[in-house]
């Protein structure tokens, strides 16, 4: 196991550099310069001046090599647009990108177990045929599309949650109190909501066919057959074993997240991760858009790593081979 | 009850405690919050490096200028100016313009305010090093130097018409004692910058990255107290999502509305009141004079005067304008805003002639030998391709009728959606046919047109290159003009020479509407900068609202 996970971490780190180096050529092969004459600056000499301060007249090469040098001494970089260390605005975002994947995956998952285990209990009757068309449509829906409908709805026509932000910037500017977090968690809902219904819709279709796939199952015929109560035969033998393919799809919604993220906490100017990315694109930051590329592809790999992990210990039948890298294989 | 219920209600009623819980109602006389949405967030308050508009806005309550442009925009001679951070100033000589600081101006620190703050500012304003965007325009100011410690003494060059514009309206002071020490290749990343300390009516209290900035009013400031107690920009990606949180109550200013489409939302909201007032930014169809992507020979199209000509005589810019943005746009007699005193709609512009450009067309060349629909000569295609930015649902929309109304002469254009970046990077390089873009006016004629149509601007903003020594000669006379009347004869006929030349095509010119919620009275808004008199605002007590009682 400890081999396999030493492996498994190496594995992680080739694939952030892989990312990271990916993204910093993109970017900088991408059309477009960090700072141009135009509409906002009308002296070429101060960008002149302000790409020899940077750096940014250097080869691509030299460029990447002092990028690295300066990663491997924890140093993000400086950004060209936010002029601030890249490391700061991170520190800034990062948390509430954070807070706002954790209460999508959170609404993500509680309403799609529950949709999902009701949807198979019921399997094939009206409930079930109403849910499973509902979940489809839910699940069809463009997300910047659900975002904008739900402001409109909840935050324009009944005004019962805020229009963008994190907080009150009147009574809350931090979250110093009980009723500052309470306006945090008000602030949250509808983005998380979008972000979460979507997920949601997909986790309960997924639930679905994985309860009725373990119900099909030999030791499910002989729990019902020996007397079990249903409810105990639902919790203790067919969720639990239908709970493997939940930790898989854990692994592959983390990454949806945060892509997301992006367009959710555009649109509620959620103060994120997602929202520093796309302003970075936009102003051709070089070092920002990096960055969150390696922030974002750490915190993929991490989950992945984590589902991988759940996954071995919730399921005795899984084995790994000792020189498998990233494979895991059952019994 | 079950154990864990219980959990769940104590849970539960400590949160409900939580939201209720009371906080300190103001009792002062000036109590009031000020909520804008704004667009985009500042990168630092640093006057001097302080570009975009919100940090304009946010600076304005800041720091001080020595004095600033009155109601009537008049940038020529100093009597239309109203002092600030000056409490007088004289002539001494024509070249040289003595500054008296008030003696009850006071740095937030408590530091009192001198002429060695405002010799300071100067240098460090016109120092390569700082890269201060607003350089280029003190370039003729020669020095500022201190008489004694309220007395400051600016010398020009030269001799002109906005000597004293240019000595006030582009700086604000500085404190020496503060920012002496930090090196001046750092001042952009200066820590100064996102913590600043002013001497301007309202106090630096806080900065939520990404999310708001806070002031709160200065009770001891010298020019009086500061109408409403705290100001709050909030920070908003996005325009649509700025209305919709005016409309939803939840700020009380958006100081700029925009599609047209969306003024008629906000007017649903009973609570937000309308303040029409004039715009800064004309927009136009720029033509690139010089070849796509070599900038050494003249474009094949656009390199032809008459063929420009005739391009801009079969667009009907005034139907365009009214269909488009109704009530909220004009069409600018020339490269300018209607900011600009010069504005005058008399002046000589090409008329909307649609048969006068297809016999235009005819006459050089241009006619459809292979009945293809499009207009032809030599083998070559009248077509051209159209960049608009991706950002600017108007811009796109405003190529899209262009590009209707040159098929109707047999004109073939494709449009190119690019982002900003991309944008800028093609038209400064000179890679692009013609392009959707927008010009930003401060009060100066001088400056903007200078800078973007002269050959001065070349390599910079004249990005349609652009060069015709006639005009050149005109706006160089203009700006050294020494009477308002004479350098509008000149401006007049500098504005009529290009028109003729039609190196773009002069769309519109929005003007701007401001949605400020209806409590908020003594509403002035100058032009060049909506927030320049925010401290004269006011709140009545009989108007306030629960957010203005709020002790943070």
């Amino acid at each position: 196991m400890m081999a396999w996970l030493l492996r498994r971490l190496a594995a992680s780190v080739a694939i952030i550099v892989a990312v990271v180096t990916f993204v910093f050529v993109l970017i900088h092969l991408a059309p477009g310069k960090p700072c141009a004459v135009g509409e906002g600056i009308t002296d070429p000499e101060i960008c002149r001046q302000l790409v020899r301060q940077f750096g940014l007249d250097q080869p691509i090469l030299v460029q990447y090599w002092r990028y690295l040098v300066e990663l491997a001494h924890g140093n993000l970089g400086y950004s060209f647009a936010l002029h601030r260390p890249v490391r700061d605005a991170i520190a800034d975002t990062a948390p509430f990108t954070l807070q706002l994947a954790g209460a999508a995956l959170v609404f993500d998952f509680t309403l799609g177990l529950g949709l999902g285990i009701y949807q198979a209990l019921r399997a094939n009757r009206l409930p079930d045929i109403v849910l499973g068309n509902i979940t489809l449509f839910v699940y069809s829906l463009p997300t910047f599309w659900l975002a904008l409908l739900l402001l409109l709805l909840f935050g324009e026509k009944l005004p019962l949650f805020p229009v963008g932000g994190a907080s009150d910037p009147i009574l809350c500017p931090t979250v110093d109190s009980l009723y500052c977090l309470a306006d945090r968690i008000w602030h949250l809902v509808l983005p998380a909501a979008t972000l979460g219904l979507v997920g949601a819709a997909g986790t309960a279709r997924f639930q679905r066919s994985a309860m009725l796939e373990v119900a099909k199952q030999d030791f499910v015929r002989t729990a019902r057959a020996k007397g079990l109560p249903e409810r105990r035969i639902v919790l203790r033998h067919q969720l639990r074993n239908a709970l493997l393919s939940f930790i898989t799809r854990f692994g592959l919604t983390f990454p949806f997240l945060l892509t997301g993220a992006v367009l959710i906490e555009t649109i509620f100017a959620w103060p994120g991760m997602g929202r520093l990315t796309v302003d970075a694109i936009l102003q051709r930051d070089y070092a920002v858009v990096t960055a969150t590329a390696l922030i974002a592809s750490t915190m993929v790999v991490t989950g992945s790593l984590i589902a991988d992990i759940l996954l071995v210990l919730a399921d005795p039948r899984i084995r790994i081979h000792d020189d498998a890298v990233g494979d895991i294989v059952t019994a | 009850m079950p154990r864990r219920y219980e959990l769940l209600s104590i849970l539960l009623a400590v949160a409900a405690l939580g939201a209720c819980e009371r906080r300190q109602l103001c009792q002062a006389p000036d109590c009031g919050t000020l909520v804008d949405a704004a667009i985009g967030e500042p990168r630092t308050l640093l006057p001097t490096s302080a570009e975009e508009t919100t940090a304009q806005d946010i600076d304005e309550q800041l720091f001080l200028k020595l004095a600033d442009v009155g109601p009537s925009m008049n940038t020529v001679g100093d009597e239309d100016f109203q002092p600030l951070l000056a409490e007088k100033w004289e002539w001494d000589g024509p070249l040289t313009l003595v500054f008296h600081v008030d003696p009850r101006a006071r740095w937030h620190d408590g530091q009192k305010v001198s002429a060695v703050d405002v010799a300071f500012t100067f240098d460090a304003y016109t120092d390569s090093a700082v890269a201060s965007p607003f350089r280029a325009q003190l370039k003729r100011i020669a020095s500022v130097t201190v008489r004694d410690s309220l007395t400051a003494v600016f010398r020009f060059r030269e001799r002109y018409q906005e000597m004293f514009y240019d000595a006030v309206y582009h700086m604000r002071v500085l404190p020496a004692h503060l920012l002496r020490s930090v090196p001046r290749d750092q001042w952009k990343t200066a820590p100064f910058g996102r913590q600043p300390i002013g001497d301007g009516p309202y106090r630096f209290v806080s900065w939520q990255a990404r999310q708001a900035i806070e002031l709160r009013s200065d009770t001891t400031f010298f020019l009086g107290r500061p109408g409403i107690r705290r100001l709050i920009w909030r920070f908003t990606p996005d325009m649509g999502v700025a209305i919709t949180q005016l409309i939803a109550d939840q700020v009380d200013v958006r100081e700029q509305i925009l599609p047209p489409e969306a003024i008629e939302r906000v007017r649903t909201a009973p609570q937000v009141k309308l303040y029409p007032y004039r715009g800064t930014v004309y927009t136009y169809l720029g033509f690139n004079l010089r070849a796509n992507g070599d900038t050494t020979k003249p474009h094949p199209i656009f390199g032809d005067r008459e063929v420009r000509r005739a391009l801009t005589m079969a667009v009907d810019r005034a139907s365009l304008v009214k269909s488009t943005l109704g009530d909220i746009g004009k069409v600018p007699p020339g490269p300018m805003s209607s900011l600009l005193w010069i504005w005058d709609p008399e002046v000589r512009q090409l008329p909307s002639d649609t048969v006068q450009a297809v016999r235009i067309l005819n006459a050089r060349g241009w006619r459809d030998h292979d009945g293809d629909g499009v207009r032809d000569r030599d083998g070559q295609p009248l077509a051209f391709r159209i960049m608009v930015p991706s950002t600017s649902m108007l811009r796109r929309q405003y190529a899209q009728l262009l590009q209707e109304r040159f098929r109707l002469i047999g004109v073939h254009v494709e449009i190119d959606v690019v982002d900003g970046s991309v944008m800028q990077e093609r038209t400064t390089s000179g890679k692009y046919d013609a392009a959707m873009l927008s010009r930003q006016n401060n009060p100066s004629p001088g400056t903007g047109i200078a800078q973007s149509w002269t050959r001065a601007g070349i390599g910079g903003s004249n990005v349609t290159r652009y060069d015709n020594p006639e005009f050149d000669r005109l706006v160089d006379r203009a700006i050294s003009a020494m009477s308002r009347d004479q350098a509008k004869q000149y401006w007049r006929a500098a504005i009529e020479t290009i028109n003729a030349d039609a190196p773009g095509i002069f769309l519109y010119a929005l003007d701007n509407v401001a949605g400020i919620h209806q409590r908020v009275d003594n509403v002035q808004i100058r032009p060049d900068s909506w927030a320049a008199l925010l401290r004269t605002w006011r709140i009545p007590p009989d108007r306030q609202i629960d957010r203005d009682r709020v002790e943070p």
